[in-house]
């Protein structure tokens, strides 16, 4: 607990602020991530929090999608290597979500006595397994990786939700009469604050995604968790952590205890992250670099004769504490943990799909084979976040346990936009080598390629197929063509044939009359009818009537899906994107 | 827990309300946010229709050659309402609303969309007019953003004085097609605005279609509604004839600066172009469609359709909206 009254740390304060500042700009990051389409920006910037992650960057070393960008994330080793975990206190959105959360809900709840030092080791078997995991192309730390959570959590789950809830607020309040409400509405669409919905069907849906509830729910497990222990997933779990932990190692910065310790026990029930420990023989306290994320909260705050020093150096510094690290057992179990679901995961990929003719939908410019795919996405989202059409979700385990939240279309929601990243001043200055895939824009691994116009507008996703007992030509007689007249193709992949198919207007006629009809029609054609009975045949509904019938030509097709998504049959439509012929067509 | 309320209890409380409120809405949007709520009986289109319409049902004004759409817009709208132009339909302190094809993220030179330089004449003209406001609206069938972005319609309609905007899910209402006229559609969902100015111009783009051959005057207003696009388009011409008796625009102005021949409705390449420097000003959009659908009146491609064939025509004439035989059809030329 800290004592109140006790002065801050100028650095406390600053590091408060810092953490504000870094937040706000994840939060305008992801922002400006859903509104490419309004500002493009084609550079990585959006990403900025995913490049410079260290473990990212080793996970797709290992697992595959490696791009060079992801060498900045060097930065972030080098400020672990001078100032301890300085990221995880100072910059990281998770850690920062912690922090609101427990100064909010927790902020008087007595945790001094869930030291718990043992459960510290697990973020390093964590970090291990998931190591493991990759150098077999499993891309699971993308399920673990704090920047990926946060930016899976607020980018598909809360930035949507909230997006959606003020905007029905706003509605309801215009409904009601009140013109300010209309007035803040127009200014949130204009300024891109609210998401733009795709406009599509049904006069635009609101954006939304698979699994967010589960999202949400597990971020409020994690924050949860600190009604245990202050930054529980922080202190025990994150592998992000247990990485930059290691690098903290060569950190010269370093909480230090002076020989002045009186063995108070303050800075152990203190200390957000578990950094302070009593040294063994020794009633003394020693600190611990890799558990330190540099909040400079103990120095003022919790010691009470001021032995704590997070610097170089140190009057009369006694001995660091030793360094938490995962016993033999815990060692060996994490990497035998991950050798073996490498494999399992591997195999249930085989089970599942036909990979190489077969695979799931996938975002134009993802990685092919379908296994290199989802070894190099690392599952944050930024895709889903960026299709301006909502195309794009977590998917299931169509494709395997591995897949797990790698990006997928659903059509009935969204389609693959033509255009997509494309600018006027693109086309109108003639550039034909900007990026125009959104989702490859942004991805901040090689996992989604950027595609050039010409390319994307040939990348095949899969390939749409009538089904006859629902397409409402086909089926029920009834015209239609909706998916023709969308397909943004400019040689449609969809056209028609006018043929003759049977009346429902003549099958409404009862047997008798259709029975005279056939009579009369026989004898028209033996020219023996006479001009009344012409004139009879004429005033019935003929039998047959002309209908326009819809095909697809598959070789054109790139199966983007905008006939999926328009085709006005409710439930499974009447065309849909099938996986067929995914190789990019000659 | 007594006593006034501190700092951290009320933020939980905040956090916890706003986290129902959020609940709340969503659950609101979920069945009723894209759909726009239930309206009384009284909404209707409350555009006033040009105060000849009912003597020009059968006339209309055309403007042709030259290089410049926007002299042959003055020139059409003179021509069909006089030296006054604009000003016989607007009046000072009026809201127009515009609704130009703005439907496909494609440049004017695809003929996919209304040519800008057509727009920002209508708004300047509605402005000199004494109009208060002009709004610039189209439910798009491509991604908005890219469509008015791509059409040059967003630029060229702000920088000439109207407010574009994006048409806002929660801004449609359900409008009653009580007419008796209206064979098919019983309620369908108008946006807000299209409904609520006091001047509507329709201005159409001339092209192909695939399912009802050509796209003019009386399928542009498909960009006013806001329901299931698709399900417009069982029975389409039945449904084109309801909407344009419940919506009646105070002029339709047809775009054949260029006309798009081949690849309807979305285009997207110069091949499908043909150029027609055409401009045709009517009160009737039946009327005007009936002209423009004529292959002697506009370069179509030969055999590519019979005028009976456009079924909605005929249904719009039949509802006393206009002419649809060509020899009764006044051409100011």
């Amino acid at each position: 607990m800290a004592k109140r009254g006790k002065p801050r740390h100028p650095l406390h304060t600053l590091r408060i602020v810092c953490q504000l500042v870094f937040f706000a700009l994840f939060l305008a990051l992801l922002v400006l991530t859903a509104l490419g389409t309004a500002v493009t920006a084609h550079d990585n910037l959006a990403q900025v929090f995913l490049i410079t992650d260290p473990l990212v960057a080793l996970g797709s070393a290992l697992a595959g999608g490696f791009d060079a960008i992801l060498l900045l994330s060097l930065i972030v080793v080098a400020i672990s290597a001078l100032a301890p975990r300085a990221y995880c206190g100072w910059i990281c959105p998770l850690g920062t979500t912690m922090d609101i959360v427990d100064k909010i809900f927790f902020r008087n709840r007595d945790r001094s006595k869930n030291v718990a030092p043992r459960l510290r080791q697990f973020k390093y078997a964590l970090l291990l397994a998931l190591v493991v995991m990759a150098a077999f192309g499993i891309g699971a730390y993308g399920w673990f990786d704090p920047i990926c959570i946060a930016t899976r959590s607020f980018g598909t789950a809360l930035y949507p939700m909230a997006d959606q809830g003020v905007k029905a607020v706003l509605a309801a309040a215009e409904r009601g009469g009140l013109p300010a409400a209309a007035a803040l509405y127009d200014w949130a669409e204009k300024s891109h604050v609210f998401i733009r919905e795709a406009n599509f069907k049904q006069g635009g849906t609101p954006t939304a995604y698979a699994w967010s509830w589960v999202f949400v729910a597990l971020l409020v497990g994690l924050l949860a968790a600190q009604a245990y222990q202050k930054r529980f997933w922080c202190r025990n779990l994150c592998p992000l952590g247990g990485l930059l932990g290691l690098a903290s190692s060569l950190s010269p910065l370093r909480p230090r205890v002076s020989d002045e310790c009186t063995s108070c026990d303050a800075c152990r029930r203190g200390c957000k992250t578990g950094a302070f420990q009593p040294l063994k023989g020794e009633k003394k306290y020693g600190g611990c670099a890799q558990e330190c994320i540099a909040c400079w909260a103990c120095e003022r705050e919790f010691c009470p004769v001021d032995a704590i020093h997070i610097g170089a150096g140190a009057p009369r510094p006694i001995a660091p504490a030793p360094q938490v690290m995962p016993s033999r057992r815990a060692f060996l179990g994490a990497a035998a943990t991950g050798a073996l679901l490498a494999p399992a995961f591997l195999l249930d990929q085989r089970t599942r799909a036909k990979e190489e003719t077969n695979p799931q939908f996938r975002p134009p410019g993802a990685l092919r084979p379908d296994s290199a795919f989802m070894g190099a996405c690392i599952r944050c989202g930024e895709c889903m976040r960026a299709c301006p059409t909502n195309a794009l979700h977590p998917s299931e385990i169509e494709n395997g346990i591995a897949g797990l939240w790698t990006p997928t279309f659903i059509f009935n929601i969204g389609y693959c936009d033509y255009f997509c990243a494309v600018r006027k001043a693109d086309i109108d200055a003639g550039r034909t080598d900007e990026p125009s895939n959104l989702c490859g824009i942004v991805c901040p691994t090689g996992a989604i390629a950027h595609l050039m116009h010409a390319e994307k507008a040939k990348w095949k996703i899969g390939t749409a197929v009538f089904d006859k007992s629902r397409c409402l030509p086909w089926a029920r007689g009834e015209e239609c063509l909706t998916c023709e007249e969308q397909c943004p193709l400019p040689e449609k992949a969809i056209s028609h044939e006018t043929e003759e198919v049977i009346n429902l207007e003549w099958l409404k006629m009862p047997q008798p009359k259709r029975n005279r009809y056939e009579e009369l029609e026989e004898k028209l054609l033996l020219r023996k009818a006479t001009p009344r009975e012409i004139d009879e045949l004429t005033d019935m509904p003929p039998k047959k009537r002309k209908l326009a019938l819809p095909y697809v030509l598959r070789d054109r097709c790139n199966g983007c899906g905008t006939c999926e998504n328009v085709c006005p049959v409710d439930g499974p439509g009447g065309v849909r994107v099938e996986r067929l012929q995914t190789r990019e067509i000659k | 827990m007594h006593g006034p309320m501190n700092r951290r209890d009320f933020l939980r409380t905040a956090g916890v309300a706003g986290a129902a409120l959020c609940g709340a809405a969503l659950g609101g949007c979920s069945s009723g946010g894209a759909s726009g709520s239930a309206d009384g009986g009284d909404l209707k289109c409350r555009a006033r229709p040009h105060p000849q319409a009912d003597a020009w049902k059968a006339r209309l004004a055309l403007a042709q050659g030259g290089d410049d759409p926007a002299r042959n817009v003055r020139t059409a709208i003179e021509k069909l309402c006089g030296a006054d132009g604009v000003k016989t339909f607007v009046k000072a302190g009026d809201i127009v609303a515009i609704k130009p094809n703005i439907g496909w993220a494609q440049g004017p030179e695809m003929a996919a969309t209304v040519d800008p330089a057509v727009v920002a004449t209508v708004v300047r003209l509605c402005l000199e007019a004494g109009a208060k406001a002009v709004k610039v609206f189209d439910n798009t069938v491509g991604m908005t953003s890219k469509c008015y972005e791509f059409s040059g319609i967003e630029a060229a309609a702000k920088a000439a004085g109207a407010d574009v905007f994006q048409c806002a899910p929660h801004r449609y209402r359900m409008l009653k097609f009580d007419d008796p006229r209206c064979k098919r559609l019983a309620e369908w969902l108008i946006y807000e605005d299209a409904l609520a100015a006091d001047v509507l111009i329709n201005i159409p783009v001339a092209k192909v279609h695939n399912l009802s051959y050509v796209s003019l005057a009386m399928k542009n207003l498909m960009g006013v509604q806001g329901g299931d696009r698709g399900k417009m388009h069982q029975e389409i011409y039945q449904n084109l004839a309801d909407l344009n008796v419940m919506i009646r625009p105070t002029l339709n102005l047809l775009d054949a600066t260029r006309i798009m021949v081949s690849g309807g409705p979305s285009g997207g390449k110069k091949d499908y172009v043909v150029a027609a420097r055409t401009i045709v000003a009517a009160t009737s959009s039946v009327t005007l469609d009936a002209w423009a659908t004529d292959p002697l009146n506009l370069p179509w491609p030969k055999g590519h359709h019979d005028v009976a064939a456009v079924k909605c025509i005929a249904l719009g004439a039949a509802a006393g909206l206009g002419v649809a035989e060509a020899g009764k059809i006044e051409v100011v030329a």
